[in-house]
This record gives C-alpha cells, sequence and structure tokens, in this order.
C-alpha cells in the first residue's frame, strides 16, 4: 500500500515535470499566497513587539503622576507633590510597591572636555529599579548619597560621549548650571531613541536631595514615579494612588484631580490591542491571496482535467477504478500546492527578513509558523483540487474515451 | 465444445435518453472460450455499443449479461472497472495509448492499477514487448512510432493484465493492409499462446476472414450468427 502511495505520488511529480508551464504557473499562485500570509504574520508580530519594545523601556509596572503646578491648561491652583505625598502613597496603598520622586529641569552641563544641554534630574536610588534600567559602569547613588545630599551624578551613554568622547566618564566631574559641580560615579546601559526620537540616554541623574539644595526646587517634584507590586493590579493600583493623592491634597469631593496620572503599561495594552487587530487584518488579506492561490490549482486542475479526459477514459478503459482516476488528479494537486507551498515559504522567509532587517526587528518568523504556512497552503491546494478530481473519477467511460 | 460460455448475453436493449428506437434491441449471443467472433454490421447497426456493454464500459438498459459466468449487467461504476482490469482487454482503432507514456509504461498500465510491483510488472511488460517485436522501443514515445507499431503497444497492454476477453474495434481500421494483417497474425498468435476469446469489431470482410465466426447486427438486431471456418477451438 506504501509502495502504491509513493508510485502515485511519482507519477505526479513526473506529470508535473512534463508540464513545466504550467506547472510553474500553478505553484506561483500558491507561493504568492503563502509567501503573502508569512510576510504578513511577520510584519504583524514584528511590528508589535516593536511597539511593545518601546513600551518596556518606560517600565512595565509603572504609573506616573505628573505635577499640575505651573500647567497653563490646569485652570485651579495645584498642590506640588511633595515627599509626604510620597509617603502617603506608600503608606496608604498595599498595591504600590516604590514611588520615586523625581525633578526635572533642562541645563547646561559642561566638563572640561566639552559642554551640552540636557534633563537633569534629581531623584532617588529606586529610579533604575522602577526604569529596569542597568547600570553599564560603576552604580547609582545610593540612601546615604541621598541622606548627605551628596555631589554624585549618573549619566546616559549620550551624556558621556558628549561630554567626555572615548574617555571613561566614572570619577570625571561635570558642572551643572553655573557652579553645581558633580562626580560622575556611574553610566546608564543605552536605551537608544523611543519611536517619538526621545533620546533616553540624554539624561543626568542626582540624588533629589542634592537638586533641591543647590538648584532648589520652586514647584516641587514633576513627577512621582510608582511601581505596582504586579501587573494585574495596575488598574487597583492607578485607584489606590489617585484615591491617596486626593487625601495627601486635601481635595474635597467636588475638586477635580490636581494631579495628573498616566501608565504605559495602560497605553501598550492600547498599543497591542490595535497592533494586533492590524495583525489580523495583515493576515486576513493575505488569507485571500492563499484562497486565490487555491482557485488558481483548481482553474489548473480542471483545465488539465477537461485536457486529458481522453485520457481518463482510456485508463478507465484499462481498468482503473474512479478512487484510482481521483487519487491520480489529487496526487497532482498535492505536488503543485506543496512545491508551491515550500517556494512561498522560502519567498515569504525572504520578505520577512529583509524588512526585519530594515526595520531592525529581531527575529520574527518560527519555524514553526513555517511549516504551518506550508501545511496550510498545501492544504487549501488539496481542498481546490478535490473538485477537479472528483470531476474526473466521475467521468463516464465511453463518453471520455470518445472525447477528441 | 464445452457448455461453458465465457459471454452470454441475453435479450440486451439499451436505450438513449434522447433517441427514439434503442440502439440495440433484444440482442442475445453467446460466445464460448478460445473462440474468435468478428462482429459486423453497417455503421449505426449498434455493434460498437454492444461491444462497450460486452466491455463492461457501459451497461444494458434491459436484459442480462454474463461474464464468465458472472451476472455483469447490473453492476456499479467501480465494480465495472475491477472487472475490465481483470477480465477485459481492448485493442482500439484509433490506438489510444497515453502520449507522454513511454511504450513500457503504456504496456504496465494495467499492472499498476492491478497493484502489481513494479519491478515484476515491468519485467512482464518487457517481455510482452519483446514478444511484439517492439523490445528496442521500450524507452519511446507513442509519437515516435508508426502506425503498426502502436497498434502492436496497444495489444501488448490489452493482454499484459492477463484478461480472458479481448475486444478489439477496428485493430486494422487505421492501417494499411500489410500493417492490418502482421496485427491481425499478432493478434492470432496471441490467441493461440494464451488461450484468449477474441470479440473484433470489424466492417473489414478480410478481417472477418480470419474469425471462427460472424456476428451480423442490423438496427440493434442479430440478423445472422453463423462459423466461417471449420476450425474451433
Amino acid at each position: 500500500m506504501r509502495r502504491t502511495r509513493s508510485e502515485v505520488a511519482g507519477r505526479a511529480v513526473r506529470t508535473a515535470v512534463r508540464n513545466p508551464g504550467r506547472t510553474l504557473l500553478t505553484m506561483l499562485g500558491l507561493a504568492i499566497g503563502v509567501g503573502a500570509f508569512l510576510a504578513m504574520v511577520s510584519f504583524g508580530t514584528g511590528a508589535r513587539s516593536s511597539v511593545m519594545e518601546q513600551f518596556e523601556i518606560l517600565g512595565t509596572r509603572v504609573v506616573y503622576v505628573r505635577t499640575n503646578v505651573g500647567r497653563a491648561d490646569f485652570p485651579g491652583s495645584a498642590r506640588p507633590l511633595t515627599d509626604a505625598d510620597v509617603e502617603a502613597l506608600l503608606r496608604d496603598s498595599l498595591t504600590i510597591e516604590r514611588v520615586v520622586p523625581r525633578v526635572t529641569e533642562v541645563q547646561n552641563v559642561k566638563s572640561v572636555f566639552g559642554r551640552y544641554r540636557t534633563r537633569v534630574s534629581g531623584t532617588m536610588p529606586d529610579f533604575v529599579h522602577i526604569r529596569e534600567w542597568p547600570m553599564s559602569i560603576g552604580g547609582m547613588f545610593d540612601d546615604t548619597d541621598v541622606r548627605q545630599r551628596a555631589k554624585v551624578a549618573v549619566i546616559g551613554t549620550t551624556i558621556a560621549r558628549e561630554l567626555f568622547g572615548q574617555r571613561d566618564p566614572v570619577g570625571q566631574t561635570i558642572t551643572v548650571g553655573t557652579n553645581l559641580p558633580l562626580r560622575i560615579i556611574g553610566v546608564l546601559v543605552s536605551k537608544g531613541e523611543q519611536t517619538s526620537g526621545e533620546d533616553m540616554d540624554d539624561i543626568v541623574l542626582m540624588p533629589a536631595t542634592t537638586h533641591q539644595a543647590f538648584l532648589g526646587m520652586p514647584v516641587g517634584y514633576h513627577d512621582l514615579i510608582l511601581q505596582v507590586r504586579d501587573l494585574g493590579l495596575l488598574e487597583t493600583g492607578m485607584v489606590d494612588a489617585a484615591s491617596s493623592m486626593r487625601r495627601s491634597h486635601r481635595l474635597a469631593d467636588i475638586e477635580a484631580d490636581d494631579f495628573r496620572m498616566a501608565s504605559p503599561a495602560q497605553a501598550a495594552e492600547l498599543a497591542r490591542l490595535v497592533s494586533t487587530i492590524l495583525a489580523g487584518l495583515l493576515v486576513g488579506i493575505a488569507a485571500v491571496s492563499l484562497l486565490v492561490g487555491g482557485i488558481g490549482v483548481m482553474n489548473i486542475q480542471l483545465v488539465s482535467v477537461a485536457e486529458r479526459t481522453q485520457e481518463i477514459g482510456i485508463r478507465a478503459a484499462i481498468g482503473a477504478s474512479p478512487n484510482q482516476i481521483m487519487a491520480q488528479f489529487l496526487a497532482e494537486a498535492v505536488v503543485l500546492s506543496f512545491t508551491g507551498s515550500l517556494a512561498g515559504v522560502g519567498l515569504g522567509w525572504l520578505t520577512a527578513t529583509l524588512v526585519a532587517r530594515a526595520m531592525s526587528w529581531s527575529g520574527t518568523l518560527s519555524l514553526l509558523t513555517m511549516l504551518g504556512a506550508a501545511a496550510f497552503g498545501t492544504s487549501v491546494g488539496v481542498a481546490f483540487g478535490y473538485l477537479p478530481a472528483k470531476r474526473a473519477a466521475q467521468l463516464e467511460p465511453i463518453d471520455a474515451l470518445r472525447h477528441e | 465444445m464445452s457448455d461453458f460460455s465465457i459471454v452470454e448475453a441475453d435479450g440486451i436493449v439499451k436505450e438513449f435518453p434522447n433517441m427514439s428506437s434503442p440502439v440495440l434491441d433484444g440482442v442475445s449471443i453467446d460466445v464460448k472460450p478460445g473462440e474468435i467472433v468478428a462482429l459486423m454490421g453497417p455503421s449505426g447497426s449498434g455493434k460498437s455499443t454492444l461491444m462497450n456493454i460486452l466491455g463492461c464500459l457501459d451497461g444494458p438498459t434491459r436484459g442480462a449479461y454474463s461474464l464468465g459466468g458472472r451476472d455483469v449487467s447490473t453492476l456499479t461504476a467501480r465494480e465495472r472497472a475491477w472487472v475490465r482490469l481483470h477480465y477485459i482487454g481492448f485493442v482500439f482503432q484509433s490506438f489510444h495509448l497515453i502520449s507522454d507514456h513511454t511504450v513500457l509504461e503504456n504496456v504496465t498500465l494495467p499492472l499498476y492499477y492491478a497493484g502489481v510491483d513494479r519491478r515484476e510488472r515491468e519485467a512482464r511488460a518487457m517481455e510482452l514487448i519483446e514478444r511484439v517485436g517492439l523490445g528496442h522501443r521500450l524507452g519511446h514515445r507513442p509519437t515516435q512510432l508508426s502506425g503498426g507499431e502502436k497498434q502492436r503497444v496497444a495489444i501488448a497492454r490489452a493482454v499484459s493484465g492477463e484478461p480472458r476477453l479481448l475486444l478489439a474495434d477496428e485493430p486494422t481500421g487505421a492501417l494499411d493492409t500489410r500493417t492490418g494483417n502482421e496485427v491481425m497474425e499478432l493478434l492470432l498468435e496471441l490467441h493461440e499462446a494464451r488461450a484468449l476469446t477474441l470479440i473484433i469489431v470489424t466492417h473489414d470482410p478480410e478481417v472477418a476472414e480470419y474469425c471462427h465466426r460472424k456476428i451480423c447486427l442490423r438496427d440493434g438486431k442479430v440478423v445472422s450468427d453463423g462459423r466461417g471456418h471449420a476450425e474451433n477451438a
């Protein structure tokens, strides 16, 4: 039985080889279908994971509470964000694990080698934990530095490059503003540019206390960065934080929040939803092209059955059973759609790889996806090959024989 | 002669939906194993239709037909295919070889459908091809052969499945006289060697001369059934 089956396949391959033009055309339809399908799947997943990466840079379990002080679009008078708010948040809510305040100003920063205008932040040691931001050289300042208002700084790679070139910045001194010298104790790992074009590495961090003592803090903190205990607690954490903030700011029920809250994870969720829908749409469109490829197989096979009607009659007269005749044409559909699908996998892989390289996405097509697409393409071809094969099997031998 | 009939058709009627009178109107014939029968008659007499029914390519509208002792008048398409594969060989006027198959592939086809394994069917087919004098043509395609050669291949194919009944429809109709005679000689040789029963549809009296018996049809009825030669199987 196995031998017979491999022979049926062998004969189908020979028929395909003997009609190269027709075979290539049929294969092309499915190859484009499968290729488009794979390319779309890869674009979808690539774009989505790229979106997700962008959001992960901002921290995953993170909620930002931003001040409304000094904002023209906030009608009332807002209370500044203070250490009291930080304590209240940590005290009131079990869902919030860490709170890191931050004050950020744009300042001139210079070293003996150069100068640069950048964002200078006063914050707490936990900043690097909340933002999941490791150090590449040196270390982050600690609680002692905070208590002592130490004149130390941690910088991003852009600052390191602009102010020190290839030199090791750790141990060097930078001057912030006109007269605040800070000793560099660490350099953050590069996070690169965000999609918005914002350079994440263009950053100088110092203890919040140092900032307050030497540069002042006229509007309080600019934001408080909250970390919830678990990603699933994000919503609860935001509700808890809001009510805690309202109490801390002694807001009456009728008053609006005098602060703003935002969560990259929430935005990420939305972005993921949008990109999932888009990916689904792309795959849907690709599925249509696969369907068109399948119809191509059916079309060619119908033509083939019509052209070979007399041959079918001869085979029937010799004694081929309807099933054997059907098997012959189905086998041809299998051979055509399998080779076409394989070519499509190659095509899709090539497209996906080129696009991924151009967009600097990470590898997006798994072996399983490619095998799945090949299997799917083959089954589409075979499904569409069924009708012509059935038609061949149902021909009346005498009518088929007389057919010229 | 034995009492056993290989072909036993009784009152075969064949009607087609779009025709007013039946193409076969009560045909009864009886063929013994090893007989060579010529089926004759003018065009439109129904001899091709009768051959299709005798060859299990088609079923009768009414009437009984048994082949080798078994009733085959009411078989399904699939069962008829099985009977054709194992009991019947066909030779056609226009050869009906499969054009993109080689001589060897054409001759092995019945064995392929019967599930004989490749080595054995090729051995058997090659022996037959030698026998019909085309051993040097194994890998050729039908288009590379002359008419007489094509018919020899077709005959080799028709007998490769070792049928008991060979039906030939104007086997010499597309050939010149000399080649036609060679083909008839070949059929007689095979008949001799393999104890084949031969039914030859023809309107060529010369072909009919080779046969033991002539059955004449006219307007769907048998008008004469007689033995031309003394020799019997």
